[in-house]
């Protein structure tokens, strides 16, 4: 495992695991979700090839899988699915506690 | 102005453009900024173990070079416009008839 895939599987273990409890309805809204993550890939993976292209920034390959997608490490590919389920999982709990609390 | 500087806040604009386009009224929810708050403590998490131990690395031709901890502020730009584009995504997706 490289240092960027246990970061990745440490942000998603929780959040993936607890979107199988039935109140949060995940199930449910497998389009939406699977939707909002394609359009995350697309967009902020546009802008990161660029930015690798142009020098902005680089990875360091000590750290990462050989493997690249557009001169992209197949981690950082995964960042763009894994931060946006983590963030919708997060936006759905806190939706859920507010209606809980009223 | 240094591109990825630019490009971050090019992508403010956009995130505002489609959020006033498809009507997710999120910027205006107190519980969306809590939302941002909680992402925030993650992100710092994240995003400073990848500076930090160098996973990532920035070129500082690029970037105005003013970092909170090992994070470039563009950093936090660039986060907000994926985290904010996200739900409002999520919202729209879920308002759709299919």
């Amino acid at each position: 495992m490289s240092k960027y895939a246990i970061v990745l599987l440490l942000s998603v273990i929780v959040p993936f695991l607890l979107s199988f409890w039935p109140p949060l309805k995940f199930y449910r809204n497998l389009r939406s979700l699977l939707l909002s993550i394609l359009t995350i890939v697309i967009i902020f993976g546009a802008w990161d090839v660029f930015a690798t292209w142009r020098g902005h920034w680089y990875f360091n390959s000590g750290m990462v899988w050989p493997l690249r997608l557009a001169n992209l490490p197949l981690e950082e590919w995964l960042f763009f699915v894994v931060i946006p389920f983590c963030c919708i999982f997060t936006w759905e709990v806190v939706k859920y506690l507010r209606l809980k609390i009223k | 102005m240094k591109e990825y500087t630019l490009l971050s806040i090019f992508s403010l604009f956009l995130i505002f453009l489609i959020e006033v386009r498809l009507k997710s009224g999120i910027f205006k929810l107190k519980i969306f900024w809590l939302f941002l708050l909680i992402i925030a403590v993650f992100k710092l998490l994240v995003n400073g173990y990848l500076t930090g131990r160098n996973i990532v690395i920035y070129n500082p031709n690029f970037f105005l070079g003013i970092r909170l901890g090992s994070i470039p502020i563009e950093d936090f730009i660039f986060g907000f416009s994926m985290v904010s584009l996200t739900v409002i995504l999520w919202e729209h997706f879920n308002k759709e008839k299919i």
